[in-house]
């Protein structure tokens, strides 16, 4: 009899987990579109990490086909140097991709660890992060990012991820506090106060899971204001229009290359501005789907 | 009564301290960029035949601190200038950067405050209408037609109106904010600025509409569960004054949107007018920062973000004034 609860426990956890991704399967078969949404995820992925090795650097040029037309051979056209432009997408979908994980980790890691550390241990400490918090919310990144760019040229990924985090996680961080003082006057989190349990148990075992699904969603919608911020930030063009990046398509388009004067050089701007709506309603899709699957009472039976 | 003036109060506070920190970091940048402009200015300056003395009064008159002076004493003359509201002079065109930025900034906040009233309006309208047809295939699509403009940036509505209706098909002007050739406020003149502010008008509608909407649905939705609107059902009140009802309590909470609203659409203008090339705060900011024109690029900055700050400030006051709940709490302190 008593050697049997510990099989009996494992089993339970294993039916669990399974019990799991058949409710994820389930989510994801009854609306088509996520099932779609998962796929153009995975899509985008392996185009921002195997894509960049498919073409040899530099870009191939074609030089009697400046600013060709959309043909079978070049799906979106050719920009001012012939290179094609499907092939300058896929070689910037790196940089993209890359910031906006960087800079959704990095939101993600100060917005929960404020949010969990002001809310429990509250007192002065609480009243001064969230001053911070409010600072951060309110201030508009944007010039903010603009201004800083005269000193700073975040030419990596890892740099512009960096500050667009710094800008970022105010949000998330007010959102956990105030889910961290509600939980924390719970019962389960009161029995394990009782139980004398250490301080980083209860907040990393018995806190942060009833609240990871809220900061897993977060991550992905801190994915598209990441990509659409840098994006943005280079299709300004304060910053130098250098390197691989689909902002710095843009730009080129709108402002060089008159996109916007001449229809024919339209798809030289609508392919970045494509790449990025397809991104953009993949993740909301997965959000979509991971809303269900984490919300059980949104399940519509 | 005093409860309001307390939190009109913090809030301002909030704001200044808010400003100090954009300030700071304003002056931090300036300090710390290559090939130190202030000091060029004064060597400059120097070269040009000006006695020390006068270069240095010449620079600190421009940028509102001494090229000469410790880090310190800068900040001290830096922060002490904006207490007088002196924002230096234009290192581009020797204007004074206030009368610059009242140039700028009546194209930012005209368009910008349009833009946010008529797309209050039209979410409100729609938003109704999608609470109440929340179960039927329309009111399905008015709100996803709401979720799907939230989750697209203003940059890119902006990019695909003016792709639509000044590249593909011309019948509006995609650059400027008025035909220069007509003279000023005569009728061909206004005709013209509103012809060239259709577009970043309609950008800032259409990028601001989908908040209103999805705040409009929930708000009425919750309205709906309430037990006077059931109470009035019961007594057999007409459909219409009922309607009334709902929209009376559901609209307030979108006082607060909107404010946060105007705020998000306001830093968002600096893409609009950029791709408009519309002569508002934000292509000012752009401007400066591509000509190095550090004064007025400090003044942009600061009045933008000021212009956010207050927005922030009314909703919160809005948010206080609208909900008794908040309102007598605050009177009990």
């Amino acid at each position: 009899m008593t050697s049997g609860a510990p099989t009996g426990l494992s089993t339970t956890r294993g039916d669990l987990r399974r019990n799991f991704w058949r409710g994820v399967w389930r989510v994801l078969r009854r609306k088509p579109s996520r099932l779609l949404g998962v796929a153009l995820m995975l899509m985008f992925v392996v185009m921002a990490t195997a894509g960049p090795m498919l073409y040899q650097r530099p870009l191939p040029r074609d030089p009697d086909n400046f600013f060709a037309p959309p043909s079978l051979q070049h799906p979106f056209g050719t920009d001012f140097q012939g290179v094609d432009v499907l092939s300058l997408v896929v070689v910037g979908s790196r940089y993209v991709l890359l910031t906006a994980f960087i800079t959704a980790v990095i939101t993600v890691v100060l917005g929960t660890g404020i949010g969990l550390f002001a809310g429990f241990r509250r007192g002065r400490l609480d009243a001064v992060l969230m001053r911070i918090t409010d600072i951060n919310l309110t201030i508009p990144g944007l010039p903010i990012l603009l201004v800083l760019s005269t000193v700073w040229q975040f030419a990596s990924p890892w740099e512009m991820g960096l500050v667009l985090g710094l800008l970022g996680w105010g949000a998330l961080a007010r959102a956990v506090r105030s889910q961290t003082l509600s939980l924390r006057e719970r019962g389960f989190i009161e029995a394990a106060r009782g139980l004398g349990l250490s301080t980083p148990h209860i907040v990393f075992r018995e806190l942060l899971p009833p609240i990871a699904p809220y900061i897993a969603m977060n991550l992905l919608m801190s994915l598209i204001l990441a990509v659409w911020a840098q994006v943005g930030l280079f299709f300004l063009g304060v910053m130098p229009v250098i390197g691989e990046n689909w902002g710095v398509m843009l730009n080129r388009a709108v402002f060089d290359f008159g996109a916007m004067t001449t229809a024919a050089r339209l798809p030289y701007m609508l392919a970045p501005l494509l790449a990025l709506l397809l991104l953009t309603v993949a993740i909301v899709l997965v959000v979509d789907a991971m809303d269900e699957v984490f919300n059980p009472r949104l399940r519509e039976e | 009564m005093k409860g309001f003036a307390r939190r009109l109060a913090g809030q301002l506070a909030r704001g200044l301290v808010m400003v100090w920190v954009v300030l700071t970091f304003t002056f931090v940048i300036i300090s710390i960029m290559p090939g130190d402009p202030v000091r060029a200015e004064y060597e400059n300056l120097l070269q040009q035949g000006y006695s020390p003395e006068q270069a240095e009064a010449q620079a600190a008159m421009l940028h509102r601190f001494r090229p000469t002076g410790s880090v310190f004493e800068q900040y001290v003359d830096y922060v002490g200038s904006l207490l007088r509201f002196d924002l230096g002079q234009s290192l581009y065109s020797r204007v004074d950067v206030a009368t610059v930025l009242a140039d700028a900034a009546k194209w930012t906040v005209i368009p910008v405050l349009l833009g946010t009233v008529l797309s209050f309006g039209l979410g409100v309208v729609v938003g109704v209408y999608a609470a109440i047809k929340r179960s039927s295939k329309l009111g399905d699509m008015l709100t996803m037609s709401g979720s799907l403009l939230r989750g697209i940036p203003d940059f890119v509505v902006g990019l695909l109106l003016a792709s639509i209706f000044a590249t593909l098909w011309p019948i509006l002007p995609r650059q400027g904010a008025v035909n220069i050739l007509y003279e000023p406020w005569t009728v061909e003149y206004v005709l013209s600025l509103g012809y060239h502010a259709i577009l970043p008008v309609a950008t800032y509608t259409i990028s601001a509409y989908g908040g209103f909407i999805l705040a409009m649905k929930s708000s009425v939705v919750t309205v709906l569960g309430d037990d006077f609107i059931l109470a009035a059902e019961l007594r057999g009140m007409k459909r219409s004054i009922i309607f009334r009802y709902i929209a009376r309590n559901a609209i307030l909470p979108l006082f607060t949107v909107f404010a946060l609203s105007v705020a998000a659409v306001f830093s968002g203008a600096i893409f609009i007018e950029r791709i408009f090339n519309y002569p508002g705060l934000g292509m000012l900011l752009i401007d400066s920062i591509g000509r190095r024109d550090i004064t007025v690029m400090a003044g942009a900055l600061l009045l933008i973000t000021v212009a956010v700050i207050i927005a922030n400030i009314v909703a919160d006051l809005f948010y206080s004034v609208i909900d008794p709940r908040i309102r007598r709490a605050g009177d009990r302190v």
